[in-house]
């Protein structure tokens, strides 16, 4: 039971401390320049594309695609540098010498990214509705709050792996940055699934996001969490993979690194 | 005066060389250049694949110039944000050559360096996907890549001085990389944009860069479009060279009465 108490305490420190390392040194307008502008110009980006190909002014299939990508944002840059940034601060033998529960390290590093990667499609569908006239009047809330959550934490799950990627690379803005992009192609956020050849079709399905933009797509038009609901297990059951495979690197970077002394090479 | 122009060509070929080498050793320069341009061409091309095989071309250049921008804003900027961390800052500010040519040599090499993505994307779309890629106007599109790299150059040089002024910038580069996507029409027309935008379209130079481009390459624009094209951006880009120079007479104040050039944030 003590035990028990300890991890979670762990859990819920590591989180705060790790997300507060990342965020509270910046000044409060940049910090909202980066949440709040930078998502917007790239959903203006992506609707006028699309306004532009389809000629129309229903924008609601671009807006919901970005607005999902702003989970995406969060989940797998700021997860990767909550765990990769433990090698750049120099913290990550302490964090190893310690007797911490591993898992509680781990998960917890992408536990306050998770809420964030939240408010982050909120504040997209905010700007959604303000900016592109977004109808959510057939929208069910809780579905669509389900949906938000289980698709941030299916992102969060690859940022987990990437992170553990972040401890033994140079390059994690090159392999964060490619995988971030790739969902944009991938995820069917700006492009119908169907359409792609089907080699696309077939790397969509094992992508995070893919099925929580679907998801979302259908609540927003109306449908309820029975319609949902296999998007949404086989949505977290994704994210599920990626955290276990992601830990599993973790452990062995820990014994390799602690075997070979390579800690902290670059 | 002829040794004078020797000496700065000199400089600007040194910080040339040293900031390709620089960028040989850094995997994002790969993602802005290549991986990028080419995600956003694909997805461009998806989106827009309804319009025909003629907007191929539309899309090749757009692409190339997101490439061109973001490697403008992150490997340009992160060089400077760079010399602050390596402490070379100071010096570079120091040394009896001007920081605006050493900042020009090395805007001009990312720039260059850049040009990869318009290959990649023309390879890409062109080989791979099969697509027929004709330039109209194959002279005054190359006229016009030369003249971009012009426009993109006087561009950084304003750009690089803030990076250097505001330590704070370097966090806004993800704010900062879309609108100028937006705002100069890489993948569509500016005209879809609100009336009140266009006139900050119009002091952009890679604007007028991409009208010009997508101008040639489409066969869209007059020949007379394409000289006015041409004209503004040479207007614009020597309005941001000359313009610099306060920028950076501010750079050195900052460095020799402030002593706060390497602060950083």
């Amino acid at each position: 039971m003590k035990r028990s108490v300890t991890n979670i305490k762990i859990f819920f420190e590591g989180a705060i401390l790790s997300y507060r390392a990342l965020f509270l040194w910046l000044r409060p307008a940049t910090y909202i320049a980066s949440k709040i502008l930078a998502p917007l110009t790239m959903m203006i980006f992506f609707v006028f594309i699309g306004a532009y190909a389809s000629g129309s002014n229903d924008a609601s299939f671009y807006v919901i695609g970005n607005a999902l990508i702003f989970a995406a944002s969060s989940g797998i840059f700021g997860v990767t540098m909550s765990i990769g940034g433990e090698r750049w601060s120099g913290t990550l033998p302490y964090l190893f010498g310690s007797p911490a529960n591993r898992m509680a390290i781990f998960v917890g590093r992408a536990f306050m990214h998770i809420l964030d990667g939240m408010l982050g499609v909120f504040i997209g569908f905010g700007w959604g509705i303000l900016l592109f006239e977004l109808d959510l009047s057939q929208t069910h809330l809780i579905p669509l709050l389900l949906t938000i959550l289980i698709t941030t934490y299916s992102t969060a799950g690859l940022g987990l792996l990437m992170g553990c990627v972040g401890l033994i690379t140079r390059n994690v803005m090159l392999v964060n940055n490619t995988v971030f992009f790739s969902m944009l192609l991938f995820s069917g956020a700006n492009i119908s699934l169907e359409t792609l050849p089907k080699w696309m079709q077939v790397v969509s399905r094992y992508f995070p996001l893919t099925r929580g933009i679907a998801s979302t797509r259908l609540v927003v038009a109306g449908a309820g969490i029975n319609e949902i609901l296999s998007l949404l297990v086989e949505e977290f059951l994704i994210g599920l993979i990626f955290t276990l495979v992601g830990f599993f690197l973790f452990s062995i970077f820990e014994k390799q690194a602690k075997k070979l002394g390579t800690l902290e090479i670059f | 005066m002829v040794k004078k122009i020797k000496g700065i060509l000199r400089v600007i070929r040194m910080s040339f060389e040293i900031e390709l080498r620089q960028n040989l050793t850094d995997g994002f320069v790969l993602f802005g250049i290549v991986i990028q341009p080419l995600i956003v061409a694909f997805t461009a091309l998806w989106m827009l694949k309804d319009k025909g095989p003629d907007y191929a071309i539309f899309i090749v250049v757009g692409s190339a110039m997101t490439g061109l921008w973001t490697a403008l804003l992150f490997n340009s900027g992160n060089s400077i944000i760079g010399e602050r961390w390596a402490g070379t800052l100071e010096t570079l500010v120091g040394t009896p050559s001007s920081l605006r040519v050493i900042v020009f040599g090395k805007v001009l090499a990312n720039i260059t360096q850049s040009l990869l993505s318009m290959i990649g994307c023309y390879t890409l779309i062109s080989l791979v996907m099969g697509y027929p890629l004709t330039l109209s106007r194959p002279i005054f599109f190359l006229i016009s890549i030369l003249l971009t790299v012009f426009a993109f150059v006087g561009f950084g040089v304003i750009i690089a001085s803030l990076f250097i002024l505001i330590p704070d910038f370097q966090r806004l580069q993800n704010t900062l990389e879309f609108p100028v996507y937006i705002l100069c029409g890489f993948l569509f027309p500016i005209a879809l944009l609100p009336g009140w935008t266009t006139p900050i379209s119009y002091i952009l130079s890679p604007y007028w860069a991409a009208r010009a481009l997508h101008g040639s390459a489409l066969g869209a624009l007059e020949i007379n479009q394409i000289y006015i094209s041409w004209v503004m951006l040479i207007f614009f880009s020597a309005v941001y060279i000359i313009g610099s120079s306060a920028l950076y007479r501010l750079v050195l104040k900052r460095a020799r009465v402030d002593a706060t050039l390497n602060t950083t944030g």
